[in-house]
């Protein structure tokens, strides 16, 4: 708890020693700054944890900039003024979540897309602030009222800002301690593997999106009562870009990084803006180095500089709680692909394939470079949508739902090249596979969450030949080849799915990994009593672990048998030892 | 009157679909976000104002557009761009910041004020029964035809061909001997200066003043958004929905209603269909 009191205890301090030392003016100088710093620390989170850059963010605080102005000339008493403002914040939270799940559902990136419509967004919102006369004052902004609780801007007031500052800061250090938090960052790490994990990342970056509208509306809310006046650039396009660099400057990944950046940037914007006529070109500059150069900004240096003197401590790791149950919904079924065909522009790859698998067992995938094999396990779980034909898993219809619900349904995936958090350590990965399928809302804001471990998962880690055990707190990046794949195969069975789908797993282990890996597969299967499908390519583990062989070629099934029939079928012959069909 | 409605549609999607093409090729193709796209419109459209402020005659004008744009351009593209290819997130922040940049700098040494300056050709033409102006009618045949040559070249060249490959796999494109440097450089200032030649023709029917590039970057997105990436015939079928929709709304109910409706065009299609009207396989 130190790491989160500290800093803001330290933060309260000094906020509460500027009056006393620089006076009033200054004080409500440093004010302003703090709310564009709020702000700014809305996008931080977003931008710095989920990878997704809003341009817009003064929409929100221009917004409820507008509304403070409007509610506090009708004086209506601060009790009715302070529900109301409940009341628009969220309003403004479930206008942004639906617009950013909206614009994510069926893309897998943070790119461009959003932030160009949340930049329309604000230039539509200034337009309509300048023009609307009756409704904003037009050009000339609302002014002539009072401060919310009628408190003095450059007195009492100030104190206000200070409150929220220390609030949303200290919310902020808590949310950073919480699984949520690990949750939010794995969207911008790897987000097909929070698919397949079972997590709806549209939905994770609306959300996160709501969260900093929300801050930036609270802090337009305050702007509003500190100024005395509400005009359209303070719904503008300049103001975003400006919120937006100083999250950048002062820091994106860390809480205070965004306020240090604002009041160090709006002192000497103060200071230079006049004196200095490059001031403005400065600040791109400073953007663009920020940018490409030193992605950590202000808060990183300082960072760095703190840990000379007190570098991170070692934390001893809590005991493991039994996890809860995993949600699988359909247990022990077979799978059926009926007249399965995939088409992306002229290239057919799936040529209407079918076959049913049994409910249990080990099912190896063989076939030629180009056969069709993991297309048909993208199709499996949606990562591909089919031209035509179905696939059911039981009696349940399966294609062509997005990604995050394959794993409800029961199936697990592990990728062909090892899919992990890379920029996280092996501990938070297991934790975030720990979560999937297993925790609800509340589970992601509970700090026991952490210590969930399932039998599975636990058995594996103990295994005395699996190398993750000592690794727990190495950053993945790190990690061989080799023990990513033992990684990503722990991730996958750890939510403990009925149907297992496996895409090469022993690529690039040795032999005696090899063996290992084929253990722990057939153990897997043979506790859970599910299904595994298998790509491979090695025939001596096909013939080893497999229960059935399906022979894939040119996205058609040429045999589906046990492994020594197909090894005598003078079809599958022809395909691997050669000779004209 | 009708016809004056269309000659204005014609202007609106002929003048929208040439901003765009710089968009579309170094967005569509390079995939390089460039959100200093509008600035690039923005000194092209400065390039009258330099001429007249420096006394040179007028049809210096084109000449000191096309290279103020390129050195612009060549510059960044040296800096800044080149270490950025294929990193579509990255791209759009550093040229958010270049785009700062550039108005700043445009601020700094034009001013902050609007300018205007007159069209090369005055007068009207009649044109179905009204008045029209003669600049406008010449522009939209200009870019018709420019589009046109452009379609027939795009069919025959193989350097389409070739930045796919670029872009796809540079070790690999530069292995079959493909000049990459030279190539991305090549198309990424071929974008920018069609956007500065946009600014150019725009530049007699406007004000000129340094935040006007933001519309214009908005516009072409929303236009590449609907009509798709990687290709003319999308770029035409997108600049046609937004141009048209614009100021079809713009002329009957306001011009905010025209902006709001192509916003809610453009999110409706990237939530319903991502890759647009005419997507070419990525």
């Amino acid at each position: 708890m130190a790491s989160v009191l500290l800093p803001v205890s330290l933060l309260l301090a000094v906020l509460l020693l500027i009056p006393e030392l620089f006076g009033d003016f200054t004080a409500y100088q440093i004010g302003l700054y703090l709310i564009y710093g709020i702000a700014a620390q809305g996008i931080g989170f977003l931008w710095g944890k989920t990878g997704v850059l809003p341009l817009g963010q003064a929409l929100f605080f221009g917004v409820a900039a507008y509304i403070t102005a409007i509610t506090l000339r009708a004086e209506g008493g601060l009790v009715l003024d302070l529900a109301l403002a409940a009341g628009v914040l969220v309003i403004m939270a479930v206008f942004a979540f639906a617009l950013a799940a909206l614009i994510f559902r069926g893309r897998n990136e943070s790119g461009p897309y959003f932030s160009l419509i949340t930049l329309a967004l604000v230039m539509i919102a200034e337009q309509i602030a300048g023009t609307a006369t009756n409704l904003t004052g037009g050009f000339n902004g609302m002014s002539g009222f009072q401060s919310l609780g009628n408190l003095d801007p450059f007195g009492g007031f100030y104190y206000v800002i200070v409150t929220a500052t220390v609030a949303v800061s200290l919310l902020l250090f808590i949310l950073n301690r919480l699984p949520v938090n690990l949750i939010a960052r794995a969207v911008a790490n790897n987000e097909p593997r929070l698919q397949l994990l079972g997590f709806p990342t549209h939905a994770v970056k609306g959300a996160v999106f709501a969260f900093s509208a929300v801050i930036a509306a609270l802090a337009g809310g305050l702007f509003a009562s500190h100024q005395g006046i509400v005009t359209p650039t303070s719904t503008g396009f300049a103001l975003s870009a400006e919120m937006v660099i100083l999250a950048a400057v002062g820091g994106r990944f860390h809480v205070l990084g965004p306020l240090i950046g604002a009041v160090i940037v709006g002192w000497a914007s103060a200071e230079l803006r006049d004196s200095f006529p490059y001031w403005e070109l400065l600040m791109a500059v400073a953007f663009i180095l920020v940018v490409l150069k030193a992605p950590g900004g202000i808060a990183e240096l300082l960072e760095s500089a703190y840990r000379r003197f007190r570098p991170v401590g070692t934390t001893v790791p809590k005991p493991a709680i039994v996890a809860p149950k995993p949600r699988n919904g359909v247990a022990k079924s077979r799978l059926q692909f009926d007249d399965v065909k995939l088409s992306i522009g002229f290239v057919r790859i799936l040529n209407g394939v079918s076959f049913e698998t049994p409910a249990t067992g080990i099912v190896s995938v063989i076939g030629p470079n180009g056969a069709g094999k993991t297309s048909a396990l993208n199709t499996i779980t949606g990562n591909l949508r089919l031209t035509s034909g179905s696939i059911s898993l039981g009696d349940t219809r399966i294609d062509s739902r997005p990604p995050h619900m394959a794993l409800g349904v029961g199936i697990g995936r592990k990728l062909q090249v090892p899919s992990v958090f890379f920029s996280m350590s092996v501990s938070e990965n297991l934790s975030i596979a720990m979560m999937a399928n297993r925790a609800g809302l509340i589970d992601l804001f509970r700090p026991t969450t952490f210590q969930w471990r399932s039998k599975p998962l636990a058995d594996l880690l103990e295994h005395p030949s699996v190398p993750l055990q000592e690794e727990l707190v190495q950053p993945v990046e790190h990690l061989p080849q080799g023990h990513r794949q033992f990684l990503e195969y722990a991730m996958t069975i750890a939510a403990e799915p009925p149907v297992l789908l496996l895409d090469e797993p022993c690529a690039g282990l040795s032999p005696d990994e090899t063996g290992l890996m084929t253990d722990l597969v057939r153990d897997y299967q043979a506790d859970t009593g599910g299904l595994v499908i298998v790509i491979e390519h090695d025939m001596s583990i096909v013939e080893a672990i497999s229960d059935k062989v399906l022979v894939l070629h040119l996205g058609q099934v040429l045999a589906f048998d046990t492994f020594d029939k197909v090894r005598s079928n003078p079809d599958v012959q022809v395909v691997y030892a050669g000779g004209t069909k | 009157m009708t016809s004056v409605l269309i000659l204005n549609l014609a202007w609106q999607i002929s003048t929208l679909a040439l901003v765009a093409l710089g968009l579309a090729i170094v967005f569509g193709k390079l995939r390089i976000m460039n959100m200093a796209h509008g600035e690039f419109v923005m000194i092209g459209a400065y390039a009258p104002v330099i001429t007249s402020s420096l006394g040179l005659p007028g049809w210096l004008q084109l000449p000191v557009c096309l290279l103020t744009v390129a050195f612009v351009a060549f510059i960044l593209e040296r800096v800044v761009i080149r270490h950025l290819y294929g990193r579509m997130f990255d791209s759009l922040l550093a040229t958010w910041g270049i785009a700062i940049l550039l108005r700043e700098a445009v601020e700094l040494i034009f001013g902050r004020g609007y300018q205007s300056v007159s069209p090369p050709i005055s007068g009207t033409l009649s044109v179905l029964g009204s008045d029209y102006p003669a600049y406008r009618i010449a522009v939209i045949i200009g870019i018709i035809i420019g589009f046109a040559a452009l379609y027939w070249w795009n069919a025959r060249s193989k350097v389409a061909t070739r930045i796919k490959a670029m872009v796809g796999n540079p070790d690999l494109a530069e292995a079959i001997g493909i000049n990459t440097a030279r190539l991305s450089a090549g198309a990424f200032i071929f974008g920018c200066c069609t956007a500065g030649l946009a600014g150019l023709i725009l530049a007699p029917t406007i004000r000129i003043e340094p935040m006007m590039g933001l519309d214009y970057l908005i516009r072409s997105f929303f236009a590449l958004v609907v009509g798709g990436l990687g290709s003319l015939e999308g770029l035409g079928i997108g600049a046609g929905i937004i141009a048209g929709t614009q100021s079809f709304l713009g002329a009957v109910v306001s011009q905010t209603y025209g902006y709001l409706a192509v916003l809610t065009l453009s999110i409706l299609f990237l939530w319903l269909k991502p890759d647009g009207i005419r997507s070419s396989s990525r």
